[in-house]
């Protein structure tokens, strides 16, 4: 046990309480969560299909050849993969940003400040399959209320049964909208801890709004930037049901996500169970994560010793 | 510390309650399998429909289908009567989306857990997709992997199996000589629904050459009307509804299958290339403006209201026709996509659901006496009078507007390239040039039939090693 | 011990000794920064109302009508969706289901994560940044649903409700959220409580649980609307109709080629109803300022 242990007698089995509680949660989440996973992590180098009673090849990295290397399904792969990591770098920023805006605007004593949040929280409650129908009513290019007002401006669109690149674009903006909600309570919740004598202080230094976001609000949220950061980047890469819903199947949209899920489970236009390449396919979406992981990791790490001491 | 005490105990209880509600489970389904083993063997031979349930034992059937809402309401009524002549029998049947059917057809394999299955995988169309003898290095069908791994039944000496269409049993529900299901049905989506009112308005008659088509929707946009919609906002409707296109121009589509393997048809070349150009004209002169904001059904909806002349799509909105609107006056008829008015006589579709049987099933007597049911004429007649499919038993007829439009064409029906295409394992995603009429702009970025052919065909090669 | 916590809880009360002293051109600016506040806020708000407007708008329609013109106003807008949504999904029953889920599972995850959590976050174990770095690397690991189901199945736990609940007694985002808001709050409070000699389950339970009351509640609504609106993983473990959740009797209303969503939109504004109500009961811990400024910085 470590020196800084604090609590109760150092004798006895009191001593251990900490671990003993702590075991369970661990222990779960080992059985559940990174058990299966790793086991995923075997069925990619085999041709496993995930059927009772079928036989099982070690294929060594055969799946990760066809999926990286083979043919031009390649390069859809490698599209889907690039695009993947596109989607995610722009809605980890945007949500971070609008999230925080918005917390610092419903952390002040506003008339209705519950009633924002709440609406604001709302798409959370409703999940993927409703913020899809909302949308695809909002953005219905027949007299849908965006296509009012992109009339206002003389402008039109087919918004999400058009090109590629526009409907790429609106799943960007309604991923944002769907969960900013959380970016916004995590921030809140973070914003409680702030000790509201560091603002006193500084105002009656004279330091204004922006001085007091910069050098207190900033650095005393850090935890809940980090969560927040996290939070986005992974929500962002498991985006991939909003694309079904929002696009069903568009050739120059597909996400890394769908793509292991339609080889996985036989929902191909030919479709097979492929337990094996589908769980390739997430290993190479987990290894690129784990590399952005990584640079946000010790970014996280360099704020954290800078602010927090 | 009596606080410690009483939360170390409290989290003991909740571990304590987990694990009892763990060996709770657990003795649930043995019992469950012990009665059903215990029927299969006090029940054996070959039983039919009507003695099976004799027994007085008690036996669960359970039934894995997809949501469909004509069929499930069938099958619920059907259930009813099936329990009702097989005293002791309960079915317990489980709907799932038809998203989820592939995963959980898996799942109930794996626990053993499913004596009937309705296997209807995307995209629902039996036992589609066979390898053919010229395709190397293809992954195998999902039915096929089903199949030896020993977890469907082998029926090919069941009697109720002579009530369906050879064509269809070898078509449908066969593999390697062996019978292993009934397929309940068809549709055909290479035609499209005519609006007869306004053609009779218009004096123009139904087209029955691509020229023709052309004519006839010069005549309708001039009139103010609209020649053809559809749910472009689904994308998918855009190429089904392209299919008789598709169908007329190679009415032999499992040559042209067998074509693009061995390179004797290529996308950017002859035939294939003219399909690609009519394609786009179809898609982007034909289909009206604004198609991406209607959904599939929408389209159907908005196909009722009266001025449009042509809904390309399945048959499946034929009932959906009838209800929006009753007396809106329509046909069924096949698209015009040839010059050669005998290659636009073709009905292409897909096979529909098909009931196959577990392996392992407790109650195989049971289970055998459900498909024979099922497959009886008379309760095969209220299948498709309430679901709309096309019959695949050659006593059963479809009476409706759609089925007196359709059963001329019958006689010509064939399965749709989809349904034998399967794209050489490391061709890209523009192999499946078939479905390219959902590719032009509005709907995606092509502009130019050429150049989509000419990636097509190089898609292809980087499967084929070319 | 925890009287002289709670002593500090109260002396820090944000909201007690402010605006009485504020200068006046404070008072101008601040009403200032109020009137953007609200501008911004209401240009937000029309992109939640209006979508919000038209899914409410679409249960009221019957499906010929939404399928006729599915963004236009109800011409004779009817409740009848809500009550054949009550009865053709099963709500009475499946509801029951997905409550017990919801609340055991919700539970259960809460206290096995706070003892996970508290002592990660203060580095209490020589293994405390593997642990920590274990969870954060399962964030991104990939999903494994073949494997999971082949181990529930395993343990004799497929089709029962402890399997179920068993599947969401973990959620590594809910955790990291914890670790990070227990690293807010400060040491110095760990060790008063421990010069008056308090046990470590009385500590946490007692000391830090009010103070990280926000995360708590913010993880609380996370986690339960995860389980409330699983959609794949009952299809898969839960084949006895009896035990089914209310995501369940939602398909329904779909179809192969196209789902009645008037209806769809019906069932799950009935749905969302309890995690709404949880969601604004739980939203003052998250924000009410209960245990706000607690905590020296």
């Amino acid at each position: 046990m470590n020196k800084n242990y604090l609590f109760g007698s150092t004798s006895g089995w009191k001593r251990y309480a900490p671990i003993l509680l702590l075991a369970p949660g661990v222990f779960l989440y080992i059985l559940i969560a990174l058990g299966p996973s790793l086991a995923t992590a075997v069925y990619s180098f085999t041709d496993a299909s995930g059927l009772r009673g079928a036989p099982v090849n070690w294929i060594g990295l055969d799946n990760y050849d066809e999926f990286l290397f083979q043919g031009l399904a390649s390069r859809d792969n490698i599209d889907a993969t690039l695009r993947t990591l596109k989607f995610s770098v722009i809605v980890t920023f945007v949500q971070f940003t609008l999230g925080l805006i918005l917390a610092l605007l419903l952390n002040q004593k506003l008339r209705g400040r519950t009633v924002f949040r709440t609406l604001f929280f709302i798409p959370v409650i409703l999940g993927v399959v409703i913020q899809g129908l909302m949308w695809k009513l909002f953005l219905q290019p027949r007299g849908g209320p965006m296509a009012t007002m992109f009339d206002w401006f003389g402008a039109q669109s087919e918004f999400l049964g058009g090109l590629p690149g526009p409907a790429f674009n609106w799943v960007i903006v309604v991923q944002i909208w769907a969960n900013v909600g959380v970016t916004m309570v995590i921030f809140l919740a973070g914003m409680q801890t702030i000790n509201t004598d560091l603002y006193e202080a500084a105002r009656i230094d004279g330091a204004s709004g922006w001085e007091l976001f910069r050098s207190i609000t900033w650095p005393q949220l850090t935890p809940a930037i980090n969560t927040n950061f996290l939070l986005n980047i992974v929500g962002s890469l498991q985006a991939w049901q909003l694309f079904l819903v929002l696009l069903g199947y568009k050739p120059g949209t597909q996400v890394l996500g769908y793509l292991v899920f339609a080889e996985g489970f036989g929902q191909g236009t030919s479709p097979t169970f492929r337990q094996g390449f589908a769980a390739a396919a997430s290993i190479v979406l987990f290894f690129l994560v784990l590399i952005i992981g990584f640079v946000a990791n010790r970014y996280v790490t360099w704020r954290e010793a800078r602010y927090m001491g | 510390m009596i606080n410690k005490r009483s939360w170390v105990l409290s989290l003991l209880v909740v571990f304590a309650l987990l694990v009892a509600a763990c060996g709770d489970g657990d003795s649930g389904d043995t019992t469950e399998t012990t009665a059903g083993d215990s029927t299969a063997t006090t029940s054996g031979g070959d039983a039919p429909a009507t003695t099976s349930g004799g027994t007085a034992e008690e036996v669960t059937l359970r039934v894995l289908i997809h949501q469909n809402p004509a069929f499930t309401e069938y099958m619920d009524a059907f259930n009813a009567d099936f329990e009702a002549a097989n005293p002791g029998v309960t079915v317990d049947m489980s709907i799932v989306a038809p998203g989820d059917m592939a995963t959980s057809i898996q799942t109930r394999l794996s626990a053993n857990d499913v004596d009937v299955i309705d296997y209807c995988v995307a995209p629902c169309a039996g036992f589609s997709n066979a390898i053919q003898p010229y395709m190397t290095g293809v992954e195998k069908p999902a039915w096929q992997q089903l199949i030896e791994a020993n977890l469907i039944m082998d029926l090919t000496d069941e009697p109720f199996i002579q009530n369906f269409d050879e064509a269809t049993v070898r078509d449908a529900v066969s593999f390697d000589g062996k019978v292993y299901g009934i397929n309940m049905g068809r549709n055909a989506f290479s035609g499209m629904f005519t609006n007869v009112d306004l053609l009779a308005e218009l004096g123009v008659d139904i087209p029955t050459t691509w020229d023709e088509l052309i004519a006839a929707c010069d005549t309708i946009n001039a009139s103010g009307n609209a020649c053809m919609t559809q749910g472009g906002g689904d994308t998918w409707p855009i190429f089904v509804g392209s299919y008789g296109l598709l169908g007329a121009e190679f009415p032999d589509q499992a040559a042209l299958s067998e074509g693009l393997w061995t390179g004797a048809i290529k996308w950017n070349e002859g035939k294939a290339l003219e399909t690609i150009e009519r394609f786009q004209v179809y898609a982007t002169e034909m289909l009206e403006s604004g198609v991406t904001g209607l959904s599939h059904d929408e389209a159907t909806a908005r196909y009722a209201a009266g001025d449009v002349a042509f809904l390309p799509t399945g048959t499946w909105q034929g009932a959906n026709l009838e209800g929006f609107e009753p007396d809106f006056e329509w046909t069924y008829a096949p698209f015009p996509g040839s010059d050669n008015a005998a290659d636009n006589q073709y009905l292409f579709g897909k096979y529909d659901l098909s009931f196959l049987i577990a392996e392992d099933t407790p109650n195989p007597d049971v289970a055998k006496a459900y498909l024979a049911a099922l497959s009886d004429p008379d309760n095969y007649q209220a299948f498709v009078d309430a679901t709309g499919f096309l019959p695949t038993q050659p006593t059963a007829t479809l009476d409706s507007v759609l089925g007196n439009a359709v059963s001329p064409l019958l006689a010509n029906y064939r399965n749709a390239f989809e349904q034998i295409w399967v794209a050489p394992t490391g061709a890209g995603q523009w192999a499946n040039a078939w479905q390219a009429a959902a590719w032009f702009a509005p709907y995606n970025e092509w502009t130019d039939a050429k150049a989509l052919a000419d990636q097509a065909q190089a898609d292809l090669e980087a499967g084929l090693g070319g | 011990m925890t009287s002289q916590t709670n002593r500090m809880a109260k002396d820090m009360n944000p909201d007690a000794p402010r605006a009485l002293a504020e200068p006046k051109s404070n008072i101008v600016r601040s009403r200032q920064v109020k009137a953007l506040s609200y501008l911004i806020l209401s240009i937000f708000s029309v992109f939640y109302i209006w979508p919000l407007f038209m899914l409410i708008n679409t249960s009221l329609k019957t499906f010929t009508d939404y399928l006729k013109d599915p963004a236009g106003l109800a011409s004779s807008p009817s409740l009848a969706n809500f009550g054949d949504a009550w009865e053709l999904a099963n709500f009475p029953q499946y509801m029951l289901n997905s409550a017990i889920y919801t609340a055991t599972a919700t539970i259960i995850f809460i206290i096995t994560s706070l003892f996970v959590a508290f002592p990660i976050a203060r580095g209490y174990f020589k293994g405390s940044g593997a642990i920590l770095t274990m969870y954060v690397v399962a964030l991104f690991l990939p999903p494994a649903l073949i494997p999971q189901f082949q181990l529930i199945l395993n343990l004799g736990l497929y089709n029962s409700r402890a399997g179920f609940i068993l599947l969401f007694l973990i959620n590594p985002i809910g955790m990291i959220i914890l670790v990070n808001y227990i690293k807010s709050i400060p040491k110095e409070l760990d060790e008063s409580a421990a010069v008056d000699g308090a046990g470590y389950i009385t500590f946490v339970t007692r000391v830090i649980f009010p103070l990280i009351r926000p995360a708590v509640a913010t993880v609380t609504v996370l986690h339960a609307i995860g389980i409330w609106n699983e959609l794949i993983l009952p299809t898969i473990y839960l084949t006895n109709e009896d035990l089914y959740p209310i995501t369940r009797g939602l398909i329904v209303f779909e179809g192969v080629y196209g789902s009645n969503w008037p209806g769809i939109a019906a069932a799950v504004l009935m749905l969302m109803l309890p995690i709404l109500i949880l969601f604004m009961f739980l939203q003052r811990y998250i924000i009410g300022g209960l245990t706000a400024g607690a905590v020296k910085g």
